[in-house]
């Protein structure tokens, strides 16, 4: 019997629904959610599977979480085994060497039923601000995962709609933030919910096998769309190599290494060279690095492809086990990300030859955490902050790299000052761009960020982070952007530096100050339009010595000024 | 009986890129008067002027004297965002934090794009400064404002030449006082410059959100006051002295004073009026869920309707990119406001979008406009590029004599050379085949905007009414609907200036708020009581400069709460209760649970919950107009036709495009008449083509009701 033909008209609406449903999900996160990381920052994600686990829509947050998510949902429901998991029930799991990621993203998967036949999944995963372990907000240099905090393989947390009080006592005992965190978990479930409802409504209105027959188009409609796409990549084998700077508790750099093959079979990433995992926070678990690759070829794809089950299956990864890009149990996880967002960096840096048009230079490709807590003198709880700073954007082909963004697949939002000093014993004294951080080039990075707190009582602080030894790489000429700064301020004293991944004891009144790294600058700094340059100069972006040394060009400050004849000068010594 | 006889009509005035539209209400009778004028956007209180002007003289029944107020709809500050015209301001804030503005939120507006740009920020890093001074969470003073430093930094800004000064301290919805002393600093040494502070504007937490919504205030506000001060002028020269009421971003109305002190709350003052229009319409045929199409000479707009309301956000970004997507507080596109707006997509296609072929070849439609002036070729004002109403002329769908109504005749000759020698003959085309694609390229970015309403939120469009109107929605409405898989068009009598209509359709609304954060369990009762008390005094002060508006106002209390810890409110009510006291209080936080469990399925009984804001909506009613039935009713449409003429569908291949069309003068068509398409049917401000496979039935007040054949 020939298939039934698809109604253009319902494909979108279904397609669009399914995407809604999924943001719905993720709006009653954020709207319910306690922490600011999660209500304000957004360090979440929601997405729909259908019921052989196949990922078909997701909500628009963050990329890192989107690619890993798409392993770990599967692994977790099938360790459990989908036939114990009835209407109501939701399963909890974060097991880094289960599918997972870091300890603090932890997912809650519920399934989805249509009267008594399950139809799906609706999963969502939040970065917690806590799961316990050494140090407050769980980030920090350990040299095994037990150190890091609750390993939670997948367990049955909701029971037909209600919380396991064992269980969540058992879990909420592990956590330093119980209030905060509990009040995300029930946001969490809240937002499962929501993916439900919405669900059963779109099958009320179209019947179960409509329902079905078109997820399944869902998900060739994105193959063919991603087919035709990988098909129009340039063909070859492009490399490149790289670092993490440090691994928290020796000084040798983290040796990266890419190769991308494209031909008519696909595209294959490569990991091999990199090296072995580190008894240090700094290696992937094997979904990180597939999400890595993931965010590289979607950002290669025409802006409005879906994603889901369609994309992701040419998506072809081999990382050997036992490095920094796969690691094995029990390796410490918790900077995985840092190692992740390096490697986006160095696959756009292996295919500018080939796209010079498509990529951007160096970024500041590091999560860099800042996470702290302590007693609350005013409530007496326990409290834990977690927040990324952004940098430097790289320079592209035609366009200067933007000033203070998140890059790759992290895109958290700041959290608002007056957010954080209304909930949290601390003070924001300085943010503010870094002159003279960008990576000089035709098209120069953005700036870097700096970051300053004091703290009104003892805390505890950790920095997770990279940067502090090389700048991300400009490209065809462009230089490097600056590296970043992680310091102490005690009153009276000279700033001490800190190492990138550390955890300090802080007392009333110290200062901790981030400078975080501009992007790197593409093309030649000489080349750089002296208008351009002049503009930066209007705007204490960068300083006139700069603009003399790194570019060539001489700025009238009084006059305000291009000095064209001494910028001629300068350029042509050069 | 709403009115008296001194104040027995009200005027509605909307102006759009192209064309000004006024309508004048006989509140006693119904009776709508309306009034079409070119926009003159050199000044735009020029055509606002002569709108009236044309209505008065319309019906020399209408003295000035008896008008009750004029509310007006305008795209003033929108327009100055998006061109980058707004005034030159500085920012002022707390030392350390210059950067707010241009920091924004850290994120990058779409995920997967590396070669993304951030929007550049409202005001340069060169004109923001920054004061000594800090106040903790609670509003107590951590650095007192340095006055020294201040007094350096009102020179810098005495001499930086700006007209507009944005003041955002950290902390300062807490406590103004810093705020307030650096404001009075400001207009000590520059008495003309326009000030905003933050914690007049928007007091509320989070301090880049209240930064840039305070920032557009004041980069707009002298643009605004001076445009509104100058109608008021005019008005005055013609004798009408009542009230001028402006539309806000939300639907509701305000008086030109508050809309000149506060012009942040009218930023999408224009497509509100619309979208009003479309749902009062909606409601009173039995259709809560519409979708409201806008088309006018530069832009398309479109909105939904559901219960017949328009959906209201708080999370709006001027200027941003039209998308579906949770980007929180709307996306990092444009300019957050943290102020209510009418959800609405609005893209570039309107009679005077000019059609070009690129340099690959390909056929374009937009984004640039002709706009009033010069206007399409065919105007013969001197455009010389063609356009979307050069392109509807050359197929035959609008009448060059009947353009209008007759008051302007189009030059066909020049249309069809336009189009031959811009884009047919570069493609190889017909000047009709080209003609053709332009429409239907102009028509497939309408449908997207018609789906990012619809579709893309989820709803599926077959279960709406579209509801077209502005001069050229009625040409194109058939088939997008058509296209978008809509069953069922509605065009209103007089679609021209229907958008002005929505003006009269509204209630005059105030909002006030005040920030308490604090938790349900160490409140001072008298707190809540008095801060209303406060509220409502405002209200009625604001509510008297307005008077003629409506009898005593009616207030709406609601307060905005949330479980300790969370950061986003639900708006409750207010208990209906005499007094604020436990009971109140109770009974308050038990709806805050149920309304917590029906938005996020589950309720903490256990958990303190905590007052954000108390909110009072200070609410004038204002009388509806009647519609009208028609007078003369049958089933026979061929009494109002005018003849036949040939109209080009190339949705019809069997009759090689060309397809001799009924023609109808709307005026005359009965109501309960039938008839189907193909259908050309003319009325002074708007043209209706009809495509075949659809049924048009005038209903009794005379609205074209047209429905798919299926």
């Amino acid at each position: 019997m020939a298939k039934a033909a698809i109604d253009p008209i319902k494909f979108e609406v279904i397609r669009n629904a399914l995407t809604q449903a999924a943001e719905e999900m993720a709006i009653a996160l954020r709207r319910s959610a306690y922490s600011t990381n999660v209500k304000t920052r957004q360090d979440f994600s929601c997405a729909f599977f259908d019921k052989n686990l196949r990922s078909v829509a997701q909500a628009f947050t963050q990329p890192v979480h989107l690619g890993s998510f798409v392993r770990h949902v599967p692994i977790a429901v099938q360790r459990y085994g989908p036939e114990n998991l009835g209407p109501g029930d939701m399963i909890l799991s974060n097991d880094p060497y289960g599918g997972g990621v870091h300890l603090n993203d932890i997912s809650l998967i519920g399934p989805v039923y249509w009267g008594d036949e399950l139809v799906g999944y609706t999963a969502c995963l939040a970065h917690h601000v806590d799961v316990g372990g050494g140090a407050p907000a769980s980030v920090g240099a350990f040299r095994e995962v037990f150190q890091e905090g609750i390993i939670i393989p997948p367990i049955k947390l909701v029971a037909k709609g209600e919380f396991d009080d064992d269980l969540f006592r058992l879990v909420l005992a592990q956590i330093r933030s119980k209030r905060e965190t509990a009040g995300d978990f029930r946001a969490q479930m809240a937002s499962n919910r929501t993916g439900a409802l919405r669900i059963n409504e779109i099958i009320e209105r179209y019947g179960l096998g409509e329902f079905d027959r078109y997820i399944d188009e869902i998900i060739e409609y994105t193959d063919r769309r991603t087919r035709a796409e990988v098909a129009r990549l340039p063909k070859g084998v492009f490399s490149a190599k790289g670092f993490v700077d440090n691994d928290g508790f020796t000084n040798d750099v983290v040796k990266l290494e890419v190769k991308i093959t494209i031909d008519d079979d696909g595209v294959r990433f490569d990991t091999t060279g990199s090296d072995l995992q580190r008894r240090a926070p700094v290696n992937s678990t094997f979904a990180q690095t597939f999400s890595a690759c993931a965010y590289a070829l979607r950002a290669l794809m025409d802006k409005d492809l879906p994603v889901n089950d369609g994309f992701y299956r040419y998506v072809h990864v081999n990382a050997p086990e036992g490095t920094v890009t796969n690691c094995v149990h029990p390796a410490p996880v918790v900077g995985g990300w840092e190692t992740h967002v390096r490697l986006n960096d160095l696959i756009f840096e292996a295919l500018a030859p080939a796209m010079p048009d498509a990529i951007c230079a160096g970024t500041k490709a590091m999560q860099c955490h800042s996470g702290f807590g302590g007693e609350n003198h005013e409530t007496g709880e326990y409290y834990c902050f977690l927040e990324t700073i952004a940098g430097g954007y790289g320079g592209r082909s035609t366009s200067d790299g933007p000033d203070a963004v998140q890059t790759h697949g992290q895109n958290t939002e700041n959290a608002p000052i007056e957010e954080t000093e209304s909930n949290y014993p601390v003070r924001i004294t300085r943010y503010e761009l870094v002159a003279d951080s960008e990576g000089p080039g035709e098209f120069r990075g953005g700036l870097g960020l700096r970051r300053d707190y004091m703290f009104p009582e003892e805390a505890t602080f950790t920095v997770l982070a990279d940067r502090d030894k090389f700048g991300p790489r400009g490209l065809f000429g462009g230089d490097p952007g600056s590296t970043s700064v992680y310091a102490i301020i005690k009153d009276g004293e000279e700033e001490q530096r800190l190492s990138s991944k550390t955890t300090v004891q802080l007392q009333p009144g110290d200062v901790i100050s981030y400078r975080t790294s501009g992007g790197g600058g593409y093309g030649e700094p000489f080349k750089r339009d002296p208008q351009r340059v002049l503009a930066d100069v209007l705007q204490d972006k960068i300083s006139v010595e700069r603009a003399r040394e790194h570019y060539g060009v001489e700025i009238d400050i009084d006059a305000q000024l291009v000095d064209e004849s001494r910028t001629r000068d300068h350029r042509v010594d050069k | 009986m709403t009115g008296t006889a001194n104040a027995q009509f009200r005027i509605g005035v909307d102006i759009g890129g192209t064309f000004t539209d006024a309508t004048l209400v006989d509140s006693t009778t119904g009776q709508v008067t309306t009034s079409k004028v070119l926009t003159t956007s050199s000044d735009p209180a020029t055509g606002f002027i002569q709108s009236v002007q044309k209505l008065l003289d319309l019906d020399d029944t209408v003295r000035p004297d008896a008008i009750e107020h004029v509310v007006h709809a305008t795209t003033v500050a929108t327009n100055a965002i998006i061109e980058g015209k707004t005034a030159k301001t500085a920012f002022v804030t707390t030392e350390g934090f210059r950067d707010m503005l241009e920091i924004a939120r850290q994120i990058r507006p779409s995920l997967y794009d590396l070669q993304f740009e951030k929007p550049p920020p409202l005001v340069p890093r060169q004109l923001c400064f920054e004061v000594p001074e800090r106040l903790d969470a609670k509003g107590k003073v951590v650095t007192p404002l340095d006055e020294k430093a201040l007094a350096e930094v009102v020179e810098r800004i005495a001499e930086s030449g700006v007209e507009a000064v944005a003041v955002c301290l950290l902390h300062s919805y807490r406590n103004p006082d810093h705020e307030q002393r650096i404001g009075k600093a400001i207009a000590a040494r520059l008495p003309n410059i326009i000030i905003s502070l933050s914690s007049d504007v928007v007091p509320e937490f989070r301090e880049y959100l209240r930064a840039s919504t305070t920032v557009i205030n004041s980069a707009v506000a002298p643009i605004v006051s001076t445009y509104l001060a100058s109608i008021t002028e005019k008005l005055h020269a013609a004798d009408i002295t009542s009230e001028l009421l402006v539309m806000q971003s939300s639907g509701g109305v305000y008086p030109a004073k508050a809309a000149s002190d506060n012009p942040v709350f009218m930023v999408e003052s224009g497509p509100a009026a619309g979208a009003v229009a479309a749902a009062s319409l909606g409601t009173a045929l039995g259709f809560p869920n519409v979708i409201s199409f806008d088309m006018g000479g530069t832009t398309a707009k479109a909105s939904l309707i559901r219960n017949g309301q328009p959906n209201i956000t708080k999370d709006y970004s001027v200027g941003g990119a039209a998308q579906s997507g949770t980007g929180a507080f709307g996306g990092a596109s444009g300019y957050p406001i943290r102020t209510p707006v009418v959800d609405l997509v609005e893209i570039g296609a309107g009679g005077g979008s000019i059609a070009w072929v690129d340099s690959g070849g390909a056929l374009r439609v937009g984004p640039h406009s002709a706009g009033a002036d010069p206007g399409p070729v065919c105007y013969g004002l001197g455009g010389e590029e063609p356009t979307i109403t050069d392109a509807n002329l050359v197929l035959g769908r609008l009448d060059p004599t009947y353009f209008a109504g007759g008051e302007m005749s189009l030059d066909l000759a020049a249309a069809q050379e336009a189009i031959r020698n811009h884009c047919a003959e570069p493609l190889g085309l017909t000047t009709e085949e080209a003609a053709h694609g332009i429409i239907e390229i102009a028509n497939t970015a309408m449908v997207n905007a018609l789906r990012l309403v619809s579709v893309q939120r989820g709803h599926d469009p077959r279960d709406f009414l579209l509801v077209a109107f502005g001069g050229a929605g009625p040409a194109h409405a058939v088939r997008l609907a058509e296209q978008a898989g809509i069953p069922r068009v509605l065009i209103p009598l007089g679609p021209g200036t229907a958008s002005a209509l929505g003006l009269l359709v509204t209630d005059m609304r105030m909002e006030g708020s005040s920030t308490l954060i604090v938790r349900s369990d160490e409140i001072e009762l008298s707190q809540i009581s008095s801060e209303f008390e406060r509220l409502e005094n405002a209200g009625r002060e604001a509510h008297h400069v307005a008077a003629s508006a409506s009898g005593d106002p009616i207030f709406e209390r609601a307060i905005e709460m949330r479980y300790w810890g969370q950061s986003f409110e639900l708006s409750v009510p207010a208990p209906a209760r005499d007094e604020i006291d436990q009971a109140w209080m109770n009974e308050l936080t038990e709806s805050f649970h149920d309304a917590h469990e029906t938005a996020y399925g589950f309720r903490a009984n256990d958990e303190p919950v905590e007052l954000v804001n108390l909110r009072l909506t200070t609410v004038g009613k204002i009388a509806r107009p009647q519609m009208r039935k028609l007078e003369s009713t049958g089933t026979d449409a061929s009494i109002a036709s005018k003849g036949e003429r040939p109209v080009y569908f190339a949705e019809t291949p069997e009759t090689k495009g060309i397809v001799q069309t009924v023609v109808y003068d709307r005026s005359k068509l009965p109501a309960g008449a039938v008839f189907n398409g193909p259908a050309i049917i003319e009325e002074p401000d708007a043209t209706a083509v009809i495509q075949p496979s659809w049924t048009v039935t005038v209903d009794q007040f005379g609205n074209l009701s047209i429905e798919h054949n299926s």
